[in-house]
Order: structure tokens, then sequence, then C-alpha cells
């Protein structure tokens, strides 16, 4: 609890120094953490390999996007609430890819986010079809204060929504309901002879990561004020995983560190060349290879006690 | 510079050590340029490029804006408006450009759009066919100095009063200006009590257009209007041309430019529509202009090259008048623009920003002896009547 609360000074102390290029990539990056972060609850601790997890990322960014552009509602809420409904449709989702396991249900993931984009890109009045929707305003409120929409308030919102999904996790995974998704992890099948539901909790994480994945989506439409097909497609998905594993399942610290990593080195190498995708690739392969515990991994492995603590 | 290898930074005062005296301790004027070079809109944006980047050389030549040189911060978008948001975040925030050229597609021009505010930035369209942008989606700090896609669309349909058709069909690329300049020719040609068939939308990047095709023929249409750009166009034309389509039916497009003529050889031939420029538009103005282009790369200049070229002229008149590239001064300098560029008079509006202009109509022909098939002009219509009302996308008369 400590650590967390001297990062979360450390963040909260950026705004000062930084100048607003900087910001934008840093508010960025915690986007893009609290996503990995919601991955990793799947990922990481019920081993539920999605493919599809741009799904959760694109249905809150239309949905709050939808809700900023046609409603008075304040940007918080407007976040929350797409959060929300990101986890609530989750729920049927969870429904019919739990009927498989193992490469089916990753498929299964990939499949529906497949789906969600091919709407995206029929259903104009909803999504703006190829042109997705432009201009979406970051409304002021609640009570009046338009500090949300501001660049800055926009950050302290971001961060705010990373550390309350961090300790939201935390919370679920240090729960007993976490000890019963490790317990999946580990063995299914012993889970379930000891008399547990394993696919309602199944359904459950998937319904929880869908939600916080749902509020970074959220998160993203007004902090670029856009939003297109992109952010259902499944480069993301795969992008997000990448995020996940370089930096170490089941932590949930690490997929945040991973994010930022992934978003730092691709800002740097695009400097110098298109194709950085492929040298991140080789990065990759290095971590899968040589550090399959992640960023977090390396950076425990001279501190070996704070691996239990 | 780590940007260098990517960002192609334009310093053309290096080149001329005349002027490097004088611009030497002036600070740049930064131009970003985010620009679809990769993608189905790639080649637009390499024309979008090579004309800013001839226009700045010229200008940098002559003592710069200001007395300060022009240097363009250019990035790819890949023609993706989340990426065009981004690349032009990046220039803005981090090369520090208040001045935006570039982004090929009007979905990318209509992503950026609503931040110019938060930016302080003012961005010059050369190539944005979108009626929205001067209309219901306009904000202060965007201007247009291209033909629009209704004005494109108008002339096309103002030609068309001449002609007899029994029956229209169209075909546009699946977005924001495909879209628009249907809806206008639609409104159009009813408006004219003429029968308007049908219309199908490809999306951005479509390779095989048979199925499009066979749509066309079977619908009985006589004359088909066309709205694609880059390799969508170039694919179209010539699949056309392989289905015997242009023997049945009159292709009509909205853009004509010398890369989809190239692409497709004798298929385009015949081809009718509305140019927004060409080499072979009249007066002495595009007649220098043409000639220095021929020096520079050896070829006459494309569609966009000349539609980039007007647009950094309305530009350095503007920061002329205003003495300044600040965002508050420099909009309302532009609001009184008018020029005499390579397509005739330009006059920017203040009312919606657009850049009234002539409209022209080109056919695609083959003369004796030459190699390619070129445009030439058949008729030019008057800025008052191509040029829709303020704010308006459609036409009363």
């Amino acid at each position: 609890m400590r650590t967390t609360l001297a990062v979360a000074a450390l963040l909260a102390l950026m705004p000062l120094g930084l100048p607003p290029y900087a910001m934008t990539l840093l508010t960025e990056a915690l986007i893009m953490g609290l996503f990995a972060m919601s991955l990793d609850l799947m990922v990481g601790y019920a081993r539920l390999i999605s493919f599809g997890h741009a799904a959760a990322y694109g249905l809150g960014a239309y949905t709050c996007g939808n809700i900023l552009l046609h409603t008075d509602i304040p940007l918080p809420f407007a976040v929350l609430l797409s959060g929300l409904f990101s986890g609530t449709v989750s729920i049927g989702v969870a429904w019919v890819c739990t009927q498989a396991t193992g490469v089916s249900f990753s498929m299964l993931t990939l499949a529906f986010a497949q789906l969600l984009y091919a709407v995206a890109f029929k259903w104009t009045d909803a999504t703006g079809a190829s042109d997705g929707l432009a201009g979406i305003p970051r409304r002021p409120g609640p009570f009046g204060t338009t500090f949300f929409a501001s660049k800055i308030g926009f950050y302290y919102l971001t961060m705010a929504c990373l550390f309350g999904g961090f300790l939201f996790a935390r919370a679920l995974v240090r729960s007993p309901f976490g000890a019963v998704l490790r317990g999946i992890r580990e063995n299914e099948a012993k889970t379930l002879s000891l008399g547990y539901n394993t696919r309602l909790y199944k359904i459950a994480v998937v319904a929880a990561s869908y939600m916080l994945g749902g509020m970074a989506g959220a998160l993203y439409a007004p902090f670029a004020g856009f939003a297109n097909t992109e952010l259902l497609f499944w480069l993301l998905s795969g992008q997000v995983l990448i995020m996940v594993i370089v930096g170490g399942t089941g932590t949930l610290v690490g997929p945040i560190l991973g994010a930022a990593f992934f978003l730092f080195v691709q800002q740097q190498l695009s400097i110098y060349t298109d194709s950085w995708a492929l040298f991140f690739g080789v990065i990759f392969i290095g971590f899968v290879l040589f550090a399959p515990q992640g960023i977090l991994g390396l950076a425990r492995r001279g501190r070996p006690t704070e691996q239990h603590r | 510079m780590p940007g260098m290898h990517r960002r192609a930074l334009l310093m053309s005062a290096l080149a001329s050590p005349v002027v490097l005296r004088h611009a030497r301790g002036e600070t740049p004027i930064k131009i970003g340029m985010p620009v679809a070079l990769t993608g189905p809109a790639g080649e637009i944006g390499a024309q979008m490029r090579r004309g800013a980047e001839f226009w700045a050389k010229h200008t940098n030549a002559k003592g710069g804006l200001l007395g300060r040189p022009i240097e363009l911060v250019i990035q790819d978008t890949g023609g993706d408006p989340a990426s065009c948001v981004r690349k032009a975040q990046d220039v803005v925030e981090r090369d520090g450009c208040r001045l935006l050229f570039g982004m090929t597609l009007s979905s990318e021009a209509l992503a950026v759009v609503p931040k110019l505010a938060e930016w302080n930035a003012v961005f010059m369209s050369s190539d944005n066919g979108d009626g929205r942008l001067t209309g219901s989606s306009l904000v202060p700090n965007f201007f247009r100095a291209n033909t629009s896609g209704p004005m494109g669309t108008r002339a096309v349909s103002l030609y068309l009063r001449q002609a007899q058709f029994k029956g229209f069909y169209a075909i546009g690329m699946d977005y924001a200006w495909g879209r628009n300049s249907i809806g206008v020719f639609k409104d159009e040609i009813q408006k004219a009590g003429q029968n308007f068939i049908g219309d199908v939308y490809s999306p951005i990047g479509t390779k095989d257009f048979s199925t499009y095709i066979a749509k066309i023929r079977q619908s009985g249409a006589d004359a088909c209007f066309i709205v694609m750009q880059g390799d969508d166009n170039a694919a179209f034309l010539s699949q056309a041309k392989q289905y015997r389509l242009p023997d049945k039916v009159q292709l009509l497009t909205e853009i004509v430019d010398l890369n989809s003529i190239a692409a497709t050889g004798d298929a385009s031939i015949g081809l009718i529509g509305s140019s927004r420029y060409s080499f072979t538009f009249p007066g002495a103005a595009n007649a220098e202009f043409v000639e220095m282009w021929k020096k520079e790369y050896k070829t006459v200049p494309d569609t966009f090259e000349g539609e980039q070229w007007q647009a950094g002229q309305v530009l350095a008149a503007g920061i002329a008048a205003a003495g300044s590239i600040d965002a508050e001064k420099l909009r309302v300098a532009l609001e009184h623009v008018e020029i005499d560029s390579i397509k005739g008079h330009v006059k920017i509006r203040a009312c919606d920003h657009q850049g009234e202009q002539q409209g022209f109509m080109v056919k695609v022909v083959k003369k004796e002896g030459a190699a390619k098939p070129t445009p030439e002009l058949i008729a030019t219509f008057p800025a008052d009547r191509v040029t829709p009302g303020c704010g308006k996308m459609t036409y009363d008369s």
C-alpha cells in the first residue's frame, strides 16, 4: 500500500514539471495501463487468454463517445457508465465464450470482437462507420466544475480511474473469489470437483475485466476527441496482450508497466523507422524467451523477498 | 536531430546561400503536415507532399514568409483518422507547429478540426472534399483553399444539364467524401427532373469491383457518377474497361487526375469529369507554374500538386496580410484573402472559410501522336455558380 501511495503521489506531481506533449503521452500510457491491467485479470488470474479484448475498449469508447456527444452527462459519470455498460454486455459474451476452453475460448473472443468491428462499420448512426465519431467533447461537471475538461484535470481523472481500477482489481484477486480464480488457473477440474461452479466465476471475471477495459476505452474517446473502428480491431487486441505478457502476467502492476513500456518504445522507435513493429516483435520474443515473468519479474529478480510479500 | 530520418524536414534555405544570409537567425515557420503517404490514399498524399515541398522551396528562395524560412514537418497517417489525430497532436505539441497542411482524407480532417481551437492552430486544406467541413462541422481555424466535393459535383451536374441521359447510377468510396458528394449529386439530378436510379459504396481499399460493376450494368443506367480517388479509382476504372462498362454507360467522375489516367492508360479515354486542377488549365499564371514544376520534376504537375500550391499561396497571402502566424490574427486576415491563382481568381469567404473559385469540366482524350491520354478542358463555370451558399452543401437553382 505504501508503494501504491508513493507512485500515486509521484504521478500526481507530474503535471508540474512536464511539457504538454509529455503529458499527452503520459495520459495515454495511463489509459493503456488500465486497459492492459483489465486484461490481466483474465489472462493472469484465470488463464482466460482473450484475443478480443479490443471489444471491451471499443465498446467503452463508442458508448462514452455517444453519451458525451448526445447528452449533458458529466465526463466522469460518462466514463463510469460506459465501463458498466461494457461489463454488462460482456456477461452475454462470456456466457457464450466460456462454453469453450483454451484455444477455442480465445478464438471465440476474437470472433466476437471482429463481429463488433463489422457491426461498427455498418452502424453509421451510432459509430459514424469508417469516418468514426469526431469532436467528442469533455463535458463539464459534475457540480459545475470544468476541471476535468482541462488537460491536467483529464490527466487526474485518468489517474483516478487507474488507481481506482487497480485497488478494485487487487481487492478482487486477494479475496476468496480470487483464490477460486487461481484454482481455475492451476487446475480447473480440481476446482470444479471441490464444488465451485467455475463457469460462473469465469463469467464474473470476464465482466470485471470488460468493465475496467471499457472504462479505459471510455477515457480514450474524450482523450483523443475521436473514436473509430480501429479501437475494435484485432491489432489492438494483440497489442494489449503483448503489453500484459511483456509487463508480467498475474501481477496487475506488471501490465501497467508493460503498457507504458510499449508506448515508450513505439514512440522512440517510430522516430527512426516506420517498421517499429518489427523491432518490437524482436523485443517481445526476447521477453518470452529470457524473461517470461516480464518487466516486473526482471525488477523483482534482484529482490526475491518481494515475491512473497 | 532525431526525427531526421522520418520527418522530411525541408530547409530549402540551405540550398540557396543568398537566402541563408537573410534567413539566418530567424526562427522558421513550422508547418505540420500529417498526410497519408501509405495505404490506398498514399499516392494522393505523395502529391500533396510534393506540392507542399515545392511551394516551400519556392517561397524560401524568395526569402520565406515574414522573413522567416518555412519548415515542413511531415508525418505519415496511413489514411487512418485515429492515427491522423495522433500525428497532428505530435506535430503541434512536440514540434511546435501552429499551422497545418495535409490530412488527405475528409474523415481525417473531420476528426482533427474539433481540436484546432485547443491547439490554437490553423489548418489550410488543399484537398478535403466533404462539404460539412465548411458547413455543419466548420470551426473558426479551418480554411479550404481547394474545390470541395459539392463544388466538383456541381460542375458535373451543370454540365449534364446540356446532356441527355436516361438514368444515373453512382458509385463512391464508403467514407465521408464519397457519401457527401453522391448525396449532393443525387439532389442535383433530382432537382433537374432527371432519373437517379441508385447508388452503391465500396469500402476504402477495395481491389475487386466486379460485383459493383455488375450492379451498375444491371441497373439500366446509361451514365454513372464516380466519386473515387487514388488506388480505388484506378482499380475501378481499369476493371470497368475489362467488363466493357464504358460501352454501355458514360462514366462521369468528380475528380479527373493524371495519376488515375496513367494507371489505367487508354481505359480512361472518354471519361468526363470535373477537375480540381489540371496542367491544361488556361492562363499565364498556370503556364508559369507548370514550367517551374517541369524544371524541378521533369513532368507536369498533377491535381493535388496544383491544389497544394494554391493552398500554399492562399496561406502565404494570409500570413503576409496578418504580419503574424498567430491564429487569431491569421484567421481574420485569411477571411479577406483574394489571390489570382493558377486556377484563376480565388476568394476566401469570411462566412464559411471556403475558397470561391471556378469549376472546370474536362474530358480525357488521346491526341494523335501523344504517348498517353490527357484531360482536355471542355467547360468552365464561374465561381458563383459552383460555390454553394454560405455553409451549405446543396444548390437552389
